[in-house]
């Protein structure tokens, strides 16, 4: 190895234990949510900067054209940042926050056709032509000829000699998944909770779409009655009326539809503080014990709210608990979100405090 | 190398010694984009001791490149012979003005005075210093080293970068005892008695002051006399002399890289065909493009302006006395603008060459500065020039490594105005007071009062 690589590697090697060792505070950064769609999250690791005793102010740019800025030595102030490819920066965050790796269900894997200059065609684009192929072709047909002279071995091209690369079809595997967020919105979920749920919903999102690469969202919210909403619209706070829980469950089974589960790892997660109405709680568990069979998972946090929680996490949990689609997760504040995360993805048996 | 170029780099060389240039042999070697990555990485040279802030430039580098945010056409090694390294892919004529460019800046190593102390065969010194630390690594374990080489790099800017000009005699030996007489032996005690023990108060008390004098050259100090492993000393020392053998590279880049355009125009020009010149003319636009701080254009124009004035007899007393408007007009034919100019590349680093020559109607007449601005123009020299000093880094002196009698050391920043940053000084001081074993303490100046700041 070059020395260069070798002190590459080195600063690699350190910048992934800086990642591993602050997860959980980039597990509550604000400003990486905005870069789900990215390739590379940038991070800002000033403990990657050698200390030097500088100025308080950057010498920036004055009336003459500015000062040497950036040339002189480092002196400047800038933060440092790392680049990392979102794949490795999501692994390196699994591994510190032990999620689980989630794998596609039996059937949930599909092919998709994809295709691959791999052949030779007779009639194509000028730009696809094979040279070699093409002077092979003429040289056969000047042999078979008896016109090949090798003292002047020149080749004349006949439209039928031309050769050309081709597309074949080949199967891809490919597997895909939907994800499906319900929030109960009625009145006791206020800012800081749904903060939270924010902080929840991002993580899981990227760390199923690590593993399924296509990855489908949907998102609904409900108080008494459930109706679907745009990514932005789930999560303005809002007030509403009562509660049916079963209300989202129904309407997560008619949305679902839309997925066969042949074709599609389907996961529902739903937040809420965990009140139902009186009545509601054996409707809704009998509408879970109908999906799951489904689902790939069903997570369930309960979000502690200002007024006291309700039983929804007990009731699964009693009726449903041992079966493994279900994951749920107690959620009473920031320091909970590694373990809820965790829970939530299908981590056995931390998910309750 | 091609013989095409090399054909051309023969043809510059000539012509740039007819013109007074004088430089040491120079060895062009075309490098791809990833490997002037690293180059640029390790300052210009092919090995460097490990570490990771190296890998860190190079990736950065390697980015820059690859998004097309800027490219490195050329890369000069102070060194005997000059090592040029040119980015494979130019275009002929981007070769032919980097070489021209290069033959100049080989003349500045070897003619401007700042490079006068700097060690000719850097190559070498630069690989034993990979050696060493390769060495101490498996000695004593690449992350212990490592760890130290960061507190190390930490303290880089703390140097006295006049160090390898000062000279001083010996100090004189403390003032010698009264004259021995020879007796025999038994007859020693009473004839030449010995001093009287020293009274209790001056016990341990140190006969000089430490260091004797206020020095900047903390590195040096520190290497001589922190309390450490020799493999640890040593590593102060590759530190110190690497920052010492950069430190003049950083206070010439104005006038180094003006002077090597001045002369990759002045050499290539004449030689230019009529599509070379449309080339050259965008090459030159890039160059010399006036956003931001751009040394090259700075220098280049500046020294074009010295030029210009000691040809038209732009300079003395009689012309200091004109008021400006007149200046700009004033011509009385000198003819000695090249021989000032060899003179200025001589004797000059940036500062005093901005402070002398960075004129008022310089300013204006480049657009540097609208007339209006003209009531501000001493304020914002002064403040380029504090930029340029001690490379834009404040200067921080050792008062004192036995103070208060204790073994702490005392640090002073002599403070022109402008504030630290706290938060970094203060990790640099815990550096200090870990390499030190004794607390460490900084007087500056916060918000118009004396602070002290301590680690340790």
């Amino acid at each position: 190895m070059r020395p260069i690589e070798r002190d590459l590697e080195r600063f690699k090697e350190i910048v992934r234990g800086e990642v591993k060792k602050r997860a959980r505070e980039f597990l509550t950064r604000e400003e990486l949510f905005g870069e789900v769609e990215g390739r590379i999250v940038s991070i800002p690791l000033p403990q990657l900067e050698l200390p030097k005793i500088v100025y308080r102010d950057p010498l920036g740019e004055g009336l003459l054209g500015g000062g040497p800025g950036e040339e002189a030595l480092g002196a400047g102030g800038h933060i440092p940042v790392a680049e990392l490819e979102l794949e490795e920066f999501l692994d390196l965050m699994g591994e510190a926050l032990r999620l689980p790796r989630l794998k596609p269900k039996g059937e949930g894997e599909v092919t998709e056709e994809a295709f691959r200059y791999t052949t030779i065609a007779r009639k194509g684009p000028r730009g696809l032509r094979h040279v070699r192929r093409t002077l092979k072709e003429a040289l056969k047909r000047t042999l078979m000829s008896g016109s090949y002279a090798p003292e002047s071995p020149r080749l004349s091209l006949e439209p039928e000699d031309f050769r050309y690369r081709a597309p074949k079809k080949r199967p891809r595997p490919h597997a895909q998944a939907v994800v499906l967020f319900a929030l109960d919105v009625s009145g006791s979920m206020r800012e800081e909770e749904l903060k939270l749920v924010k902080t929840l919903s991002f993580w899981i999102t990227l760390w199923i779409r690590r593993h399924f690469p296509r990855l489908e969202r949907r998102y609904l919210l409900h108080d008494a009655e459930a109706w679907e909403v745009s990514e932005e619209e789930f999560f303005r706070a809002r007030e509403g009326g009562g509660t049916r829980l079963s209300s989202a469950l129904l309407l997560a089974e008619e949305i679902l539809k839309g997925y066969p589960e042949a074709f599609y790892n389907r996961y529902l997660y739903h937040f809420s503080d965990g009140e139902n109405w009186h009545g509601d709680t054996p409707k809704a568990l009998e509408v879970l014990r109908r999906l799951l069979p489904s689902l790939a998972l069903y997570g369930f946090a309960q979000v502690q709210g200002p007024y006291g929680q309700g039983h929804f996490l007990e009731e699964v949990q009693d009726g449903l608990g041992d079966r493994e689609e279900v994951a749920l997760a107690e959620v009473r504040g920031r320091e909970d979100l590694p373990r809820a995360l965790r829970a939530l993805l299908g981590g056995k048996g931390e998910g309750r405090a | 190398m091609r013989a095409e170029l090399r054909a051309w780099a023969e043809t510059l060389r000539a012509r740039a010694e007819a013109h007074g240039l004088s430089f040491p042999p120079v060895l062009f070697q075309e490098v791809e984009p990833e490997e002037m990555a690293m180059l640029a990485a390790y300052g210009g040279f092919p090995r460097r001791y490990p570490h990771w802030r190296f890998g860190s430039e190079y990736l950065r580098q390697r980015e820059v490149y690859r998004y097309g945010l800027g490219r490195i056409y050329e890369l000069v090694v102070n060194t005997v012979p000059v090592q040029a390294y040119l980015l494979k892919g130019n275009t002929p004529l981007a070769q032919k003005l980097v070489m021209a460019h290069v033959y100049a800046h080989a003349d500045f190593f070897q003619n401007n005075l700042a490079f006068r102390p700097t060690p000719k065969d850097m190559l070498d010194e630069m690989a034993h210093h990979a050696a060493y630390v390769e060495r101490a690594m498996e000695r004593h374990g690449a992350r212990s080293v490592e760890e130290f080489l960061d507190m190390a790099l930490s303290l880089e800017t703390l140097i006295d970068p006049h160090a390898p000009y000062i000279q001083r005699p010996e100090e004189p030996e403390e003032t010698p005892g009264p004259a021995r007489l020879r007796v025999r032996p038994y007859l020693e005690p009473f004839v030449n008695p010995s001093p009287e023990p020293p009274k209790e108060a001056e016990e341990g008390a140190s006969p000089k002051p430490l260091p004797p004098r206020p020095t900047r050259d903390l590195l040096g100090f520190l290497a001589r006399h922190a309390p450490l492993a020799p493999w640890q000393k040593g590593i102060l020392e590759i530190v110190r002399e690497e920052s010492l053998y950069f430190a003049p590279q950083g206070a010439t880049k104005i006038l180094n890289e003006g002077w090597a355009t001045y002369w990759h125009t002045r050499l290539l020009l004449p030689l230019l065909t009529p599509e070379e010149a449309v080339e050259f003319a965008e090459l030159q636009a890039g160059l010399l493009a006036a956003r931001g701080f751009n040394p090259y254009r700075l220098g280049y124009l500046l020294l074009k302006e010295v030029e210009e004035r000691w040809d038209k007899g732009r300079f003395g007393p009689e012309y200091e006395a004109l008021p400006l408007g007149e200046r700009l007009r004033y011509e009385k034919p000198f003819g000695e603008g090249r021989k000032k100019l060899f003179q200025v590349r001589t004797v000059y680093t940036d500062l005093p060459f901005l402070e002398e020559f960075l004129t008022p109607e310089f300013a204006l007449r480049h657009r540097l500065l609208l007339p209006e601005d003209l009531p501000r123009f001493e304020e914002a020299k002064r403040a380029l020039l504090f930029r340029l000093t001690n490379l834009g880094y404040p200067v921080v002196e050792l008062l004192d490594a036995n103070y208060g009698n204790r073994g702490e050391l005392l640090l002073e920043h002599l403070y022109e105005g402008m504030e630290l940053d706290l938060k970094k000084t203060q990790a640099v001081l815990e550096n200090l007071h870990r390499l030190w074993g004794r607390p460490v303490h900084l007087k500056t100046v916060v918000g118009g009062k004396e602070t002290w700041l301590k680690a340790g």
